[in-house]
């Protein structure tokens, strides 16, 4: 540096110049800087010393922008232009205070910046609090240096502002009122105040040396809020129609959504996408349920009656194709009011689904003395139409404390019909039973659940409190009529069971819970949480079966039934947590009570003919283990006992004969099952090279496993009766190795999982081990060479050895295996190519099964109108015709295969208009 | 990205002896990450993901950690508040990537120790100031008044808005900017994507906090290596259909 040389350089010279306020007091350390004139780029800087003054030393001989700051005092700049003197000295530079109420209201309260251009100040409107709906005049009140008369009228230090502008036009004519009058406060970014020349200067360009106040208004940047829509409609072969919209409004705070789909293509649900969208800022909520602690099994969780699965909330993920064939109509309105301290959603979706099926399945069973076989060709209609609604509310009270009040509900309606032909067959083509079945049901449903929780944080960190209760309730009621004709072919004389009833169900189940949660840190490493969950339900049903015959309609006392249920859940627990540097350690211990009580009758007035009374207590420990280490390797280990209490159902000391062919037998004497798990595993991901790595071993031991013993008669006649049984395992593993070819163009990915299952269950009162082998290796290669093409392959191949102890000469060997390939293409005009290819093989050499299933879809389409918002795509799905719906699979003592008749080849045009444009592209999502 | 040589700090230490060398402190920073806002950068995602990403995250995209600026007239640390990362409750916590920026005014040199792509890098090299314009905005900033200075990241073509205070008249600032007439107190990425505010400003003997750890491992580059490094990361993630920024600093 040759700051000390005093020697002139030539091309270089000083500047010196002494800084100071209107009354003449001196500025020392006032910031000074050097700037080039054309960017403000900044070339030096300094401060001036004791004295006020400033000086550059030896500079490249060039203009410069000399700039200055000092708290209080507006910025100043002045040009620097040198001759060929060696010193430039600027004399005295005096600085302007900055407004007083500016820097005290702008800068100090409200915190905003403020920008200085000549004689303009400007500054961020959106920091100055009105209350929503406010005008702008109710905002420029706040402002400082701004006056509002009585009248209208504005003043900016004294001086009257003669013309509004927005956003730099005019405003409704030459008013200043009208813009301030009318415009929402919210609505408005920015506000400055210049001095613009005068009307008649502006007209006739003569300079009259008049300046007028000029208020202008920025509004907020538009992108802050929007909307966007996208609508499809698409006609095909065999009568193929489907049509989809979607359109949202939202801005920072506020989102609406519609959403509505109308096809018989088995799309039944929302995608993930569509649900985001929405969905919107209420997608996703985590811990809703109020169920604090560890997972350790039990009946804290709100479930369903069996024969109506529905959730109560919009589930998606769903679209993928169904079997059989649907017709389906959805459509909803989402409201999120979405800002820090409040979250106040609400949703109401209709969906309705008509599905057909038409099923061919086969099934061996084996027994110790020998096998037996079962067809059934069945073809079953069910219509479920729900209307649902949701309202959640989330408030943040303060910084410590935060309510959530959550509620859903649903109305369900539907029908089913049931027409089946089973035929039991002892050995080959030995007929031993065949059914005919008719059977239709109608149902009612309400169900609704209501959580509230309630989050405290204590001001020492890491102390938390929260408590939660909820009430569920689900009511429903049902229809039947049950016709079957039963033929039983023996040697000494066929006989036939015909079954003729109608049927009744009233059903109430109600549930209580509440759970608290309490979490004290103990140190800066340990944490200590204890927990309790409290459950109480209660089941009510009043089922009436009446045999139904030509004269008269007799109620059937054996399977007509009143029964109340009480079951009361009580766990208590407490799990320390170590934490540190990502090493995250925890474990603990709870005891569960289960409290079951039932009684059972024929009707609301007969005598009691079975009661239940039974009570477990257990402990659950629980462990786990995250670990996260450098260069993104993860680590996981977890332990746990799961305890589930035995259905109420299965205690039941009673025979359920309404399927003539399967009997049910209940158990009192059931203990509640249980499962050791333990699971642990590695991932590991090198994002300098895109390799991945991860594996888990898992493996789980049951102990009083609920399991359906089954004993079959010389009829064929299945009686099953729930038994505890220990011993059965589950150990398995996966694995997955995947890493670019080339960077960026191929990518390969090899995975490989095995599993051994054994199933203990007995038949006939012989115990039968069930021993599954299974393994699985998959291979994907992922080429991605351009913009223009893609191609993605798999292959899976799944073989799996089931040995059954009771017949080893049933065995079975089963071999799934699949191929699929993508192509996509990027055609010249805005056309694209794509085609998927399935190739589905299954085997069953002991079975004599070997089925193969090609299937091809294959669509073209062209991106059309203006900004690229439409689309016209013709599609070909199942272009081989081969999609036959296939399943097969073996497990315990029975080995089966399925076809459903299902949607095959159809051809489609559709068009679809999105308002933000249609993206063609040839990569696969995922990002 | 242009760096020009750094050659005003001496300057400033001369023209201000009494002042600059009792002027040592920490400044702690929050750090406030958007990633919604960052996906919506992404080249390879369509305006329909964007928008999507922004409905449903928009709201609840942010993450935050403190960090730490010693300061003292000739050198200046920059690295994480804490040894942990920890969720709010602090009941659970994570490692945090190696990150340490370490500048000596005086020999105008710098040792920049990060975490980055599967590995630890240490960046040494000598000072190059960004292109720092500085524009006519003031604001207050935890009670400093700050002016404001733009520049531009070239490299991932970032808008950089720095918000220097005028009574803290040291050169340093946090992450990997500097050089302007006062310390950095406030810093943009991109317009909100990423900020740095200044939550605390202690004057006070900054001792042992400033010095660098004694065993640095890690892989060595230069300003020029690293430059290379990080864009040719950034256009095989676009071309890859990968967020880049997961593993890298933004």
């Amino acid at each position: 540096m040759s700051l000390l040389t005093q020697a002139q350089t030539p091309g270089r010279f000083t500047i010196k110049g002494t800084v100071i306020d209107s009354s003449g007091t001196l500025l020392p350390s006032a910031t000074v800087m050097l700037l080039t004139p054309q960017d403000s780029a900044l070339v030096n800087f300094g401060r001036t010393n004791e004295q006020g003054e400033l000086e550059f030393k030896n500079v490249k001989r060039a203009s410069y922008l000399l700039k200055i700051s000092y708290v209080g005092y507006l910025p100043y700049e002045q040009q620097v232009q040198p001759g060929e003197e060696a010193v430039v000295d600027l004399g005295q530079i005096q600085l302007k205070m900055l407004n007083q109420d500016l820097f005290e209201v702008v800068i100090k309260a409200a915190r905003a910046p403020l920008s200085i251009r000549g004689d303009t100040v400007e500054y961020n409107a959106g920091s100055f609090k009105v209350p929503p709906g406010s005008t702008v005049e109710d905002l420029l009140r706040r402002l400082p240096g701004m006056q509002i008369e009585q009248d209208g009228t504005i003043r900016s230090q004294g001086q009257e502002v003669k013309r509004v502008t927005v956003d730099g036009k005019r405003f409704f004519g030459d008013d200043p009122k009208m813009a301030t009058k009318n415009l929402p406060a919210e609505a408005i970014s920015k506000v400055q105040v210049f001095n613009g020349k005068s009307e008649q200067a502006r007209i006739t360009g003569v300079e009259d040396g008049k300046q007028e106040k000029t208020l202008n208004l920025e509004l907020k940047d538009s992108h802050k809020k929007g909307g966007f829509g996208k609508a499809t409609v698409g006609a095909g072969t065999d009568n193929r129609v489907e049509g989809k919209v979607n359109y949202n409004r939202f801005n920072d705070k506020q989102q609406f959504a519609i959403v509505g789909f109308g096809n018989n293509t088995n799309q039944s649900g929302l995608s993930w996408d569509d649900y985001q969208d929405f969905r919107g800022s209420q997608s996703f909520n985590w811990g809703d349920d109020g169920d604090f602690g560890f997972s350790s099994g039990g009946g804290v969780r709100f479930v369903s009656f069996d024969d109506d699965q529905e959730s109560l909330t919009i589930q998606a993920g769903r679209s993928s194709r169904d079997r059989g064939f649907t017709k389906n109509w959805a459509g909803g309105a989402n409201y999120n009011y979405d800002t820090k301290k409040t979250k106040f959603s609400s949703n109401y979706f209709y969906n309705q689904t008509d599905q057909t099926l038409d099923v061919l399945s086969n099934r061996e069973n084996f027994l110790s003395s020998g096998t037996f076989q079962t067809s059934d060709n069945n073809t079953r209609s069910n219509l479920n139409m729900n209307h649902r609604g949701g309202i959640r509310f989330e408030h943040t009270l303060d910084s410590l404390n935060t309510i959530i009040v959550i509620s859903n509900a649903r109305f369900g309606r539907g029908s089913s019909r049931y027409n089946s032909l089973q035929e039991f067959y002892r050995g080959e083509n030995n007929l031993s039973t065949r059914s005919n079945i008719n059977n239709n049901n109608r149902f009612n449903s309400f169900s609704m659940g209501n959580t509230a929780i309630f989050r405290h944080k204590f001001q020492k960190k890491g102390r938390n409190f929260a408590v939660s209760v909820g009430y569920n309730i689900n009511n429903s009621d049902g229809d039947a009529t049950q016709r079957s004709v039963n033929e039983f072919f023996r040697e000494e004389g066929d006989s036939t069971a015909v079954i003729n009833q109608d049927n009744q169900t009233v059903s109430l189940r109600t549930q209580f819970k509440a759970s608290a949660l309490y979490i004290e840190p103990l140190g800066k490493k340990f944490f200590w949480e204890t927990f309790a969950n409290f459950s109480l339900r209660q089941d009510e049903v009043d089922r009436d079966v009446f045999d139904i015959s030509q004269e008269a309609q007799i109620r059937n006392t054996f399977l007509s039934r009143y029964y109340t249920n009480d079951f009361v859940y009580n766990r208590f627990g407490s799990s320390m947590r170590y934490s540190y540097k990502g090493f995250n350690l925890s474990a603990g211990l709870a005891r569960v009570y289960f409290d079951l009580k039932g009684q059972f009758s024929q009707d609301q007035t007969t005598p009691e003919i079975g009661r239940v009374d039974r009570q477990f207590t257990r402990w659950t420990p629980s462990a786990s283990l995250n670990y996260s280490m450098k260069n993104n390797k993860y680590l996981f280990m977890n332990y746990n006992l799961n305890v589930d209490e035995p259905p109420i159902r299965d205690l039941q000391p009673i025979i359920d004969n309404s399927n003539p062919l399967y009997i049910r037998e209940g158990n009192p004497d059931l203990q509640p099952q249980a499962n050791h798990n333990v699971s642990a595993g590695l991932s590991m991901f090198n994002p300098g090279n895109f390799t991945q790595f991860f594996i888990n071993v898992y493996y789980a031991y049951y102990l009083n496993q609920i399991v359906y013993n089954q004993t079959v008669s010389q009829d064929l006649i299945t009686t099953t009766r729930p038994v505890n049984i220990s011993g059965g395992t589950n150990l398995g593993s996966y694995i997955n190795y995947g890493f670019p070819l080339v960077k960026t163009k191929s990518t390969l990915n090899i995975n490989s999982s095995i599993g051994f299952n054994k199933n203990l269950i007995y038949v006939n009162e012989i115990l039968n081990t069930t021993n599954t082998d299974r393994y699985n290796v998959g291979l994907r290669l992922d080429l991605t060479p351009s913009d223009k093409f893609t191609l993605y392959t798999n292959a899976n191949w799944n073989f799996s050895n089931t040995r059954y102890s009771l017949n080893t000469t049933q065995n079975q060997k089963i071999v799934n295996s699949s191929y699929g390939a993508e192509m996509n293409v990027k055609l010249p005009a805005e056309m694209y190519f794509s085609s998927r290819f399935n190739l589905n093989t299954f085997v069953n050499d002991r079975f004599g099964f070997n089925q193969t299933q090609p299937i091809l879809n294959l669509s073209v389409y062209k991106i059309i109108l203006k900004d690229k918002k439409g689309e016209v795509r013709l599609s070909a799905y199942d272009l081989f015709n081969q999609n036959r719906g296939i399943t097969q699979y073996a497990t315990q003592n029975f080995v089966s295969t399925e076809q459903v008749n299902t949607l095959a080849r159809y051809f489609m045009l559709s068009f679809t208009y999105n308002m933000r444009g249609v993206t063609g592209g040839v990569r696969r999502r995922g990002f | 990205m242009k760096f020009k040589h750094f050659n005003i700090a001496l300057f400033l230490l001369m023209a201000l002896p009494g002042l600059c060398q009792t002027m040592e402190g920490v400044v702690t920073y929050e750090r406030v990450y958007h990633w919604s806002k960052i996906y919506s950068r992404l080249t390879f995602l369509s305006q329909e993901e964007k928008d999507r990403i922004k409905l449903t995250w928009g709201n609840d995209d942010e993450s935050k950690t403190k960090m730490q600026l010693f300061f003292t007239p000739n050198q200046s640390k920059y690295t994480y508040a804490s040894d942990q990362g920890t969720s709010e409750s602090g009941s659970y916590s994570w490692r945090q990537e190696d990150y340490i920026i370490f500048r000596d005014y005086e020999k105008e040199s710098k040792v920049e120790i990060m975490e980055m792509l599967g590995k630890t890098y240490v960046i040494e090299d000598s000072l190059r100031a960004p292109r720092w314009k500085v524009l006519n905005q003031i604001k207050d900033v935890n009670g400093h008044v700050c002016m404001l200075a733009v520049t531009e990241d070239t490299v991932k073509k970032q808008k950089i808005s720095a918000w220097f205070a005028h009574d803290l008249p040291i050169s340093a600032g946090p992450e990997r900017y500097f050089g302007l007439p006062g310390i950095i107190l406030e810093l943009d990425v991109n317009e909100g994507d990423f900020v740095i505010t200044a939550t605390n400003i202690e004057l006070k003997p900054v001792g042992e906090g400033i010095q660098l750890p004694k065993k640095i491992k890690g892989k060595k580059l230069t300003d020029a290596s690293y430059e290379e490094l990080i864009s040719t990361h950034i256009s095989d993630s676009m071309k890859s259909h990968r967020n880049p920024y997961w593993s890298i600093p933004y």
